[in-house]
């Protein structure tokens, strides 16, 4: 049974593609452990996708691109369809290898949620019995890994300066507050002290030292425009 | 089996269209128990593209999806430049993934929903981090395939599922079984027990009910 969940605020975001890549994988991943989450982000993106596409809007003025979407259809029909098809014969291997989504520490064998297949190439670094993978998400402002704690391992206790993330994948842990199942999804805040030990070992996804990075959407954050001036 | 899983889903799913349509029907924008004539019509023109490759098809799907991905994109991108690709993208993908939609899991909307959406998680890291990374498709699966990877799971709910339908009542165990194991039709059972085809009908419709309710309260 999953105790901690995102937040509907959270789940919304994902939904509509607004949270920075390590997030995203959280949210992901969490989602493929708790069923209900994963119908809850079904629903919203049905909803999502009726707001944005079905809704008759009475005062739907005409695009104002109306000739540049004109001239991308009228290029559509005659050659990129076409295009297209002769690339799609063209390769015929599967163009989506399925990566190994498993992982080996220190003897112990884990499959992780699928979203995760492409970020395990790196190696694990580690002192004692904690182990950390750190994933490329190529975020500045995020960092991004798994985590091992060995058995009867802990964590000395530490405060963050943002908000850690942490996505129990395996195994089970336990602070000062709770104990902790596989697909738990807790998301704490500076004010937060915590020291986590395990007696069986477990396999957590964590995202550290972001301020109100990954609780806000992308478009709140970061102004695009701004970001390609750099 | 694979229809006592995907009768499941589909209930959840029309739960989820219940209680979203309710809220959408203040603004008059959706009817409730009716049939959405263009849901229909969507549907129908997405089969033509993935059965025919029908180009005319694609271009009635270009004029209703394009102008509002481009709204999409102007708003979430900032640029009507990446908007442009994001309209370009999201197309093409919908004339090269067509033979993966399938209209039993989800509307014609949602689908290209799906696609824009990824699309354009992809397209923001490039833009903001400079990354030519494709996530957007693991973050959110979009097609066919990519369920045909997790066989495991099914495998595993499958087994689960296999057990709960031993801890039925009798009556109703059987009548799952029948249908769904051996695969004989409503009114082969109902001759071979000997018994209405409605009372066939209401056994399975508990049966299925009470697997549902066993699978919800152990794996939600």
């Amino acid at each position: 049974m999953i105790n901690y969940h995102p937040d509907q605020h959270l789940l919304s975001l994902h939904a509509k593609g607004e949270l920075p890549l390590s997030m995203s994988i959280a949210i992901s991943a969490h989602a493929e452990l708790c069923a209900h989450c994963q119908q809850q982000l079904e629903q919203m993106t049905i909803a999502l996708s009726e707001q944005q596409f079905e809704q008759v809007n009475a005062s739907q003025h005409v695009s104002e691109h109306a000739a540049d979407l004109d001239s991308l259809l009228g290029q559509f029909l005659s050659s990129t369809l076409d295009n297209l098809d002769a690339d799609d014969n063209a390769e015929q291997a599967p163009n989506t290898v399925p990566g190994d989504n498993s992982v080996t520490i220190k003897g112990q064998h884990y499959v992780l949620p699928r979203v995760f297949r492409k970020q395990i190439n790196a190696s694990w670094q580690g002192i004692g019995k904690v182990s950390r993978l750190r994933l490329d998400t190529g975020e500045p402002q995020a960092r991004a890994s798994l985590l091992h704690i060995a058995a009867n391992g802990e964590i000395p206790e530490h405060t963050h300066k943002g908000s850690e993330l942490t996505l129990l994948l395996a195994g089970e842990f336990s602070d000062c507050y709770n104990t902790y199942k596989p697909g738990d999804f807790m998301l704490l805040d500076q004010d937060h002290e915590h020291s986590p030990k395990t007696t069986e070992g477990c396999l957590c996804y964590t995202i550290v030292d972001a301020p109100l990075y990954f609780t806000k959407g992308i478009s709140k954050l970061l102004n695009p425009i701004g970001d390609l001036l750099y | 089996m694979e229809n006592i899983q995907s009768q499941s889903t589909q209930t959840r799913y029309d739960k989820g269209n219940l209680s979203l349509r309710s809220s959408t029907k203040r603004n008059g924008a959706m009817n409730s128990d009716e049939p959405n004539p263009l849901t229909d019509e969507l549907a129908h023109l997405m089969l033509q593209v993935a059965n025919n490759r029908c180009k005319t098809s694609f271009a009635k799907l270009f004029s209703h999806f394009a102008p509002k991905i481009n709204a999409f994109g102007v708003q979430r991108l900032s640029q009507q430049g990446l908007a442009m690709d994001l309209v370009q993208e999201t197309m093409s993908r919908v004339w090269t993934k067509a033979h993966l939609y399938n209209a039993d899991k989800a509307a014609v909307s949602t689908w290209v929903f799906t696609i824009m959406r990824n699309q354009c998680f992809d397209m923001l890291r490039k833009v903001q981090h400079n990354r030519e990374d494709a996530f957007g498709d693991d973050i959110w699966p979009l097609f066919e395939s990519d369920d045909a990877e997790n066989n495991d799971d099914d495998f595993l709910l499958s087994a689960s599922l296999l057990q709960h339908v031993e801890e039925l009542p009798p009556l109703q165990r059987q009548v799952v079984q029948g249908i769904y194991m051996q695969e004989l039709t409503q009114q082969e059972l109902a001759d071979k027990l000997n018994i209405p085809i409605g009372t066939v009908k209401s056994r399975l419709r508990l049966g299925l009910e009470k697997l549902k309710s066993f699978m919800e309260k152990h794996y939600d």
